[in-house]
């Protein structure tokens, strides 16, 4: 068990039986005791699948506009299959980088979701099927990054959730 | 030698199973029977550190032995490179960097974590999981020979989707068999990954078994090897080919059950290949422990770590068994004291383990140079079997009060787990690590999955 793991039962772990009322030797039985429920458990309401699911920590400005802040963690589920909006963490130059996740068709083009940005890093040559991929950034700051193969991408996996200090 | 009859292996298509499988899949096309799956991570080590570091890929990389003693596994690029399995670290080391090789510390804590995703992976595609090693693992998969093979496509693809982690399956009648169609798949692109023997046309079998030598068959010493070529039998073909009863009679009942596996008869059991009758935790030193302090130190370590170890599998041992040797290159003194203690009942506490544990000290001489100490705990049973809430008692003079009974091993070890290792121990482990005897690793990667403070980075920038 690791320390995510430990943390997850600290909030969530059902209180041992012998502590629950409805066993209580004497006295009067609990009125609750038919309603008992076990408590609510992060690590099953984060987490679908333990063995595909990995945390990162975000390092970096480029996603503040999707609500994810330079030290946040996240929760990323490499099973997921990744779709046009995703923030997907992706492997670039040998790094792993987190940026939202753009496909455009061109037979989409007059689709309102097509931004202009996305639409010319397209390398669809008009036939109607090709994609055009980019790696965009939440932030103004960070021009997108075009992907000229797609094929050649290699995505690590799709974040689920954000982990973020309030 | 030829076979008595053409069907190859004997037996093999007239095995056939009535139940019908929970996981067949797709049109039955064959008999319906079961086989066994080899499942092992290509590379383990090498491939978790580059699932979490992509800048890896491509490179040569190896991974060192406790204590960065020498090459544990290599990336193909480092077998490319002719870096040979065990070489010594510190012979190559002047050289890493013109070939620009990457070299990491056994990251332990990673290794164990991915190793448990895959376990836990695999289990979801058979009723029967075997773990044989961090790395591989014998299942027992239901169906045609077809429906097998679709399940161990699945199983790698699967692998690889959650972990980044490549694997190869050998899938046969017996894990004999199993062993040499994973060795068979991953020599050659064209199973991509996933082999099974039965669907490898009869020609073809023969003539891998036929290259390969006995000491290739699992299961198979050197030291049989030695007496079974003495006897004409070199290649994994003779020895399948070879009569069971005589190989009973001039070698033993381990190896017979070795030639009826190859013959595709599964006769080796899980308890024959698990070993898990023994919890050991030894290690070698980073310099040598010349004292009687430094001695007793390890050795209260290395007792906790194996209390550790028994609490999280939820076992008990009867029997400790301690030892420290000097080196077999030293031109010193040479000493391999042991010691093997039977405990008062079945126990996980790490006090009496210790204190066990300390028993071997008598043994050891000042002034020689111990490079390696350990503790193993025999005769285990489930914890829970036997009440050991008494045994602190029955020696007044543990110094342990009663309030340390039974649940001090879980416990230690939770606290371990939460605030790290070197948190909490007894008194002669002491708080702070010591310093020269605890595992050297300077070249670790992060715990990246088990460790808040050690997650992998992902830029936004």
């Amino acid at each position: 068990m690791d320390e995510f793991g430990a943390s997850g039962r600290a909030l969530g772990r059902p209180a041992p039986a012998a502590a629950r009322a409805e066993l209580m030797p004497s006295g009067f039985a609990s009125p609750a005791q038919d309603w008992f429920e076990d408590r609510i458990d992060l690590n099953r309401h984060l987490i679908k699948d333990i063995t595909s699911t990995y945390i990162v920590r975000v390092s970096g400005h480029a996603m503040d506009g999707a609500g994810i802040s330079d030290g946040d963690e996240l929760i990323v589920d490499r099973a997921l299959h990744p779709r046009d909006g995703s923030v997907v963490v992706a492997v670039l130059d040998g790094e792993l980088i987190v940026r939202r996740l753009r496909i455009t068709h061109s037979d989409t083009s007059t689709d309102p979701e097509t931004s202009p940005t996305t639409k010319s890093n397209s390398t669809d040559p008009g036939d109607g099927t090709a994609a055009g991929v980019a790696l965009v950034a939440a932030s103004s700051a960070y021009p997108p990054i075009p992907v000229p193969d797609p094929d050649g991408l290699v995505i690590w996996g799709v974040a689920t959730r954000c982990l973020h200090r309030v | 030698m030829a076979w008595s009859s053409g069907v190859w292996p004997p037996g093999a298509s007239t095995v056939s199973d009535p139940e019908p499988s929970p996981l067949g899949r797709g049109p039955v096309t064959g008999p319906v029977t079961s086989g066994v799956a080899l499942v092992d991570v290509n590379n383990f080590y090498v491939s978790s550190e580059r699932a979490f570091d992509p800048s890896l890929e491509g490179r040569p990389l190896v991974v060192l032995s406790n204590n960065d003693g020498c090459v544990i596994t290599r990336s193909a690029e480092a077998k490319v490179l002719g870096i040979p399995m065990g070489a010594p670290w510190f012979q190559i080391a002047g050289q890493a960097k013109n070939w620009g090789l990457q070299v990491r510390s056994s990251n332990y804590e990673l290794y164990g974590d991915m190793s448990a995703r895959v376990m836990e992976v695999l289990g979801r595609h058979t009723t029967d999981l075997e773990i044989y090693s961090i790395d591989e693992a014998f299942l027992t998969l239901h169906g045609t020979h077809r429906a097998q093979q679709a399940t161990g496509r699945t199983i790698k693809a699967t692998v690889r989707r959650n972990t980044g982690l490549p694997v190869c399956v050998g899938i046969a009648p017996t894990k004999t068999l199993a062993k040499l169609a994973n060795r068979w798949a991953k020599g050659n692109p064209h199973f991509d990954g996933v082999c099974h023997w039965d669907l490898v046309p009869q020609d073809q079998r023969r003539a891998l078994l036929r290259r390969l030598k006995v000491t290739d068959v699992w299961g198979v010493g050197t030291r049989n090897a030695a007496r079974l070529n003495a006897i004409g039998i070199d290649t994994a073909w003779d020895l399948a080919a070879a009569d069971p009863v005589l190989i009973r009679k001039r070698f033993s009942v381990v190896l017979m059950r070795t030639v009826l596996e190859l013959q595709g008869t599964p006769c080796i059991t899980s308890s024959e290949s698990t070993g898990n009758e023994q919890v050991l935790f030894s290690r070698s030193f980073a310099t040598p422990v010349t004292t009687l302090d430094g001695m007793q130190q390890a050795l209260s370590v290395y007792a906790q770590g194996a209390a550790s170890r028994l609490a999280r599998k939820n076992l008990q041992g009867r029997v400790l068994t301690a030892f420290a040797g000097t080196s077999p290159f030293s031109t010193g003194t040479r000493s391999a004291p042991s010691i093997c203690i039977p405990l008062p009942a079945h126990t996980a506490n790490p006090l009496e383990l210790t204190r066990a544990a300390h028993r071997l000290l008598p043994l050891i001489d000042e002034g020689v140079s111990y490079i390696r100490a350990g503790v193993i705990i025999t005769d285990l049973q489930p914890a829970g079997t036997q009440d050991s809430l008494l045994t602190l008692d029955q020696d007044p003079a543990a110094g342990a009060g009663p309030a340390l009974g039974k649940d001090t091993g879980p416990l230690l070890h939770q606290i371990g787990q939460r605030f790290g290792r070197s948190a909490i121990g007894l008194g002669h482990a002491g708080l702070k690590a010591g310093s020269d005897w605890t595992m050297k690793r300077d070249m670790l990667s992060p715990h990246y999955t088990t460790k808040w403070a050690d997650l992998p980075l992902v830029k936004a920038q």
